[in-house]
C-alpha cells in the first residue's frame, strides 16, 4: 500500500466530504425541520452549477462572484417553493411525491436548455479548476479548499443561528410544536419560509462549488443521491455539524476505498456504511436515538 | 352471485379475450406493434400491481421496485443467455432470486424497532444502489460488460418474439393482479390496511405485523423479478445503466399514485393511463416535454385526486364510460387519427379532464347525485340484532 496515495486520499476525502456536507445541508433541514423531503433540492445544485457555467462562460464573471448572485436568487426561490408547500398543506410522504414531480421537471428544463452534452466552464473563464496548493506533497485542489471552507462557515454559521439567535429559537419551537409556538406569538409561517430560503441558497452554493471543478451534465443529479441521502442520514436530520462530520466520513471512505479496492468501490462501501447506519444507528452518527 | 365470484369470472374472460388477441391481430393482418404497446402496458400493470401490494397495502413506502426488477433481468441473464438455461426454467428461478432478496431485506429492517416509513424508504432506495455498484463490480453478474440476450432461445409453441412476448407478460400480469385482488379481499390484506392505518394498535389488537409486512414485501419482489426477467428480453442488451435506474421506481410510484393506491384496480388503471401518455409522447417525438407532463401531473394528482383516479371513475361511472366509448367511438368513424393507439389515448385525456373536476364542483354540476349517489353502495349499517360477527 502506496502511504502517499493513502495520504492524498484521506485529504481529498475530507475536503470533497465538505462538498459533501453543503449539498446536504438543505435537504436535512428541510427534512429534519421542516418536514419536507425536498427532492427539488438535487436540482437547486444543478441549477446552481449551471447558472454558474452559464454566466461566467457569457460575461466573463469570476466563479467566486456567483456565490454573491446565487445565494439571494436562491434563497428566493426557496421561499416562494415553501409558500407553495404551506399552501398545499403536505404531509412529509405528499412532499415526496410532490417535490419529486419538481425534480422531474427542474431536471428536463435543464437538459432542454443546456442539452445533454457534457458542459465545463472553459480554463481562461474559471483559472481555479487546475490550480492546487501543495502540502507536504499533498495536492490541495483550490475549489475543494474554498467549498470546505464554505462549508465549514455555513455549518458553524446555521449551527450557531439555531442555537443563540431569536430566530434559531424560533425555528426549534416551531419544531417542537408549531401550535405552542403560534400561541407564543411566532410565525410558523415566517420561519419556514426563511429556512426554506436558506436550505435552497445553501444547495445553490453547493452547484457553484460544482461547476469550478467538475464536468456539468443533467443526469449527475442521480449520482448525488446516494451520497447526498447517506450523508442526511449519517448526521441526522437537521443538523448542521452532523452533516459536515458526515460528510467527511463518507468523503474519506469514498476516497480510501477507491484506494483500495478501485473506483467502482467507492459507492458500494458508502452505501453498505448508509444501510449499517440506519440499522444501528437510525437517528444519526453524532446522536443518540431519543424517544 | 357473490362480488367475488363475479370478479373471478371478469378475470377469466379478461385472460380468454386478452390471450386470444395475437391470433385476432395474425387474422386481421394488423401491424404488429399493437402487440408490443400491449405487452410494454401488461409490464407496466404488473410492476405498478406488485409495489402496490407492499406500498399501497402496508403504506411502507418502497424505492426499491428498480432493485427486483433488476435482479429478474440479470438473473435470467446470466442463467438463459450466459449459461444456457431454457428459458422457462430461467424464469421462475428469478422470481424467486426476487423473493427471496425481498425476504432478506425485509428480516433485517422489520426486525428494527424504531423504522419509520422513511427510513424504509430511503434503505430501498440504497438497496438499489447497493445491486448496481455489485452488479458493476462483479465479473460473475456484469461486470461492465453486459450481457446480450438476443439469442436467447424461446419454446416454439409461445409463437414468434413479439407473440411469445405478449403471451409471458400477459400471464404475470394477470397473476399479479388477481393476486393482488386476492390479497385485498383476505385476512391478510385487512391486516396490511390496518398495519397501514396504525401498525401499533394493529399489533395490539393481534396481527402479526412482522409476518404480514414480510408476505407483502417477498410477493412485491417476487412478482417484480418475475416480469424483469421476461424483460431481459425486451431489453436485448442487459448494462447496469439501463437496469438499475430510477426509472422503474419512479413510474410504477406515479401510475399507483395516479391510479389510487387503496384498491387493487387503482395501480392497473395508472399503468394503463401513464403508458399509454408517455408511450405517444415518446412517439411524437417529445421526450422531454414528456418529463415535465408527467412531473406535472404526479404534483396535479397528489393534490387535486387524493383517492386515486380509479375511485373517481367509479364514483363518476356513467360520465367516464360515455365520455370514453363516445370519444373512442367518434374518432375511430371518423378516421381522425393514425392508429387505434392514437384514439384510445386521445380518448383517454378527454375523460382525464373530466375526472380532474374537484368533486365540490362536480357535485354541483350534477345535482341528482345527492339523491342516490350511483356508484359505490352505501355503507352497510350495524345490525344491532346481537348477531356474530361473520
Amino acid at each position: 500500500m502506496d502511504v502517499d496515495l493513502l495520504a492524498q486520499a484521506v485529504v481529498s476525502g475530507v475536503l470533497i466530504g465538505g462538498l459533501y456536507a453543503m449539498m446536504s445541508i438543505g435537504l436535512s433541514l428541510s427534512w429534519g425541520a421542516l418536514k419536507i423531503i425536498n427532492l427539488a433540492h438535487f436540482t437547486f445544485i444543478l441549477i446552481g452549477a449551471y447558472l454558474t457555467y452559464q454566466l461566467t462562460t457569457s460575461f466573463g464573471i469570476d466563479p467566486f462572484l456567483m456565490i454573491v448572485i446565487v445565494f439571494p436568487l436562491f434563497f428566493v426561490a426557496g421561499a416562494l417553493l415553501q409558500l407553495f408547500f404551506e399552501w398545499a398543506k403536505v404531509d412529509e410522504f405528499r412532499s415526496l411525491l410532490i417535490s419529486f414531480g419538481l425534480f422531474i421537471i427542474f431536471t428536463s428544463l435543464v437538459r432542454t436548455v443546456w442539452t445533454a452534452d457534457f458542459r465545463r466552464i472553459s480554463s481562461e473563464d474559471n483559472p481555479y479548476a487546475s490550480a492546487s496548493i501543495f502540502v507536504f506533497g499533498v495536492a490541495l485542489q483550490v475549489p475543494l479548499i474554498a467549498a470546505f471552507i464554505a462549508a465549514v462557515v455555513i455549518a458553524v454559521g446555521t449551527s450557531l443561528a439555531l442555537s443563540r439567535t431569536h430566530f434559531g429559537r424560533a425555528v426549534r419551537a416551531v419544531v417542537q410544536d408549531a401550535e405552542m409556538a403560534r400561541a407564543f406569538g411566532i410565525d410558523p409561517r415566517r420561519v419556514a419560509v426563511i429556512l426554506s430560503g436558506l436550505a435552497t441558497a445553501y444547495s445553490g452554493l453547493a452547484g457553484v462549488f460544482i461547476a469550478m471543478f467538475q464536468v456539468l451534465s443533467p443526469t449527475m443529479t442521480f449520482a448525488w443521491f446516494g451520497i447526498v441521502f447517506s450523508v442526511v442520514i449519517l448526521g441526522g436530520l437537521g443538523s448542521p455539524y452532523g452533516a459536515l462530520g458526515a460528510g467527511i466520513i463518507v468523503g474519506v471512505v469514498g476516497g480510501v476505498a477507491t484506494v483500495v479496492w478501485g473506483p467502482l468501490s467507492a459507492p458500494l462501501v458508502t452505501f453498505l456504511l448508509l444501510i449499517a447506519a440506519l440499522l444501528f444507528r437510525p437517528a444519526g452518527l453524532f446522536r443518540r436515538s431519543t424517544a | 352471485m357473490t362480488t367475488r365470484n363475479k370478479t373471478l369470472i371478469g378475470f377469466a374472460i379478461a385472460a380468454v379475450v386478452l390471450g386470444l388477441v395475437p391470433n385476432v391481430v395474425d387474422v386481421l393482418n394488423a401491424p404488429g406493434f399493437y402487440l408490443t404497446f400491449m405487452f410494454t402496458m401488461f409490464f407496466w400493470i404488473s410492476q405498478a400491481s406488485s409495489w402496490n401490494i407492499l406500498t399501497g397495502y402496508s403504506g411502507y413506502f418502497s424505492f426499491g421496485q428498480g432493485a427486483w426488477f433488476g435482479i429478474g433481468v440479470y438473473t435470467t441473464g446470466i442463467l438463459a443467455a450466459k449459461n444456457g438455461w431454457p428459458f422457462l426454467v430461467a424464469l421462475p428461478v428469478a422470481g424467486l432470486v426476487g423473493g427471496a432478496a425481498g425476504l432478506l431485506l425485509g428480516l433485517v429492517v422489520f426486525r428494527l424497532r424504531r423504522l419509520s416509513g422513511e427510513i424504509f424508504a430511503l434503505t430501498t432506495l440504497a438497496v438499489s444502489f447497493v445491486l448496481a455498484s455489485v452488479a458493476r463490480l462483479t465479473s460473475l453478474i456484469d461486470g461492465g460488460r453486459g450481457i446480450f440476450m438476443t439469442g436467447t432461445p424461446l419454446p416454439e409453441f409461445l409463437g414468434d418474439f413479439r407473440t411469445s412476448m405478449y403471451r409471458m407478460t400477459l400471464v404475470i400480469a394477470l397473476l399479479t393482479v388477481l393476486t393482488a385482488y386476492l390479497i385485498f379481499e383476505s385476512r391478510l390484506g385487512w391486516g396490511l390496511f390496518s398495519i397501514r392505518d396504525d401498525e401499533q394498535v394493529a399489533r395490539g389488537l393481534g396481527v402479526p405485523t412482522f409476518r404480514y409486512k414480510m408476505i407483502a414485501l417477498g410477493t412485491n419482489a417476487f412478482f417484480g423479478a418475475l416480469m424483469g426477467g421476461v424483460w431481459a428480453l425486451q431489453i436485448g442488451f442487459i448494462t447496469v445503466e439501463d437496469v438499475f435506474n430510477i426509472r422503474v421506481p419512479l413510474l410504477v410510484i406515479l401510475m399507483a399514485v395516479l391510479g389510487g393506491m387503496r384498491h387493487w384496480m387503482g395501480p392497473v388503471v395508472g399503468a394503463a393511463i401513464i403508458y399509454t401518455l408517455t408511450d405517444r409522447l415518446n412517439s411524437a417525438g417529445l421526450a422531454d416535454l414528456n418529463q415535465v407532463i408527467i412531473g406535472a401531473l404526479l404534483i396535479v394528482l397528489v393534490l387535486g385526486v387524493r383517492e386515486g383516479i380509479y375511485l373517481r371513475i367509479r364514483a363518476r361511472w356513467v360520465a367516464s364510460a360515455v365520455i370514453f366509448f363516445g370519444a373512442m367511438a367518434v374518432l375511430t368513424v371518423f378516421d381522425v387519427t393514425s392508429s387505434l393507439i392514437w384514439d384510445f389515448s386521445y380518448a383517454l385525456l378527454i375523460t382525464m379532464v373530466m375526472l380532474l373536476i374537484p368533486t365540490p364542483l362536480w357535485e354541483r354540476l350534477t345535482p341528482r347525485r345527492i339523491a342516490e349517489p350511483p356508484g359505490d353502495p352505501p355503507p352497510e349499517l350495524p345490525v344491532p340484532s346481537g348477531k356474530a360477527s361473520t
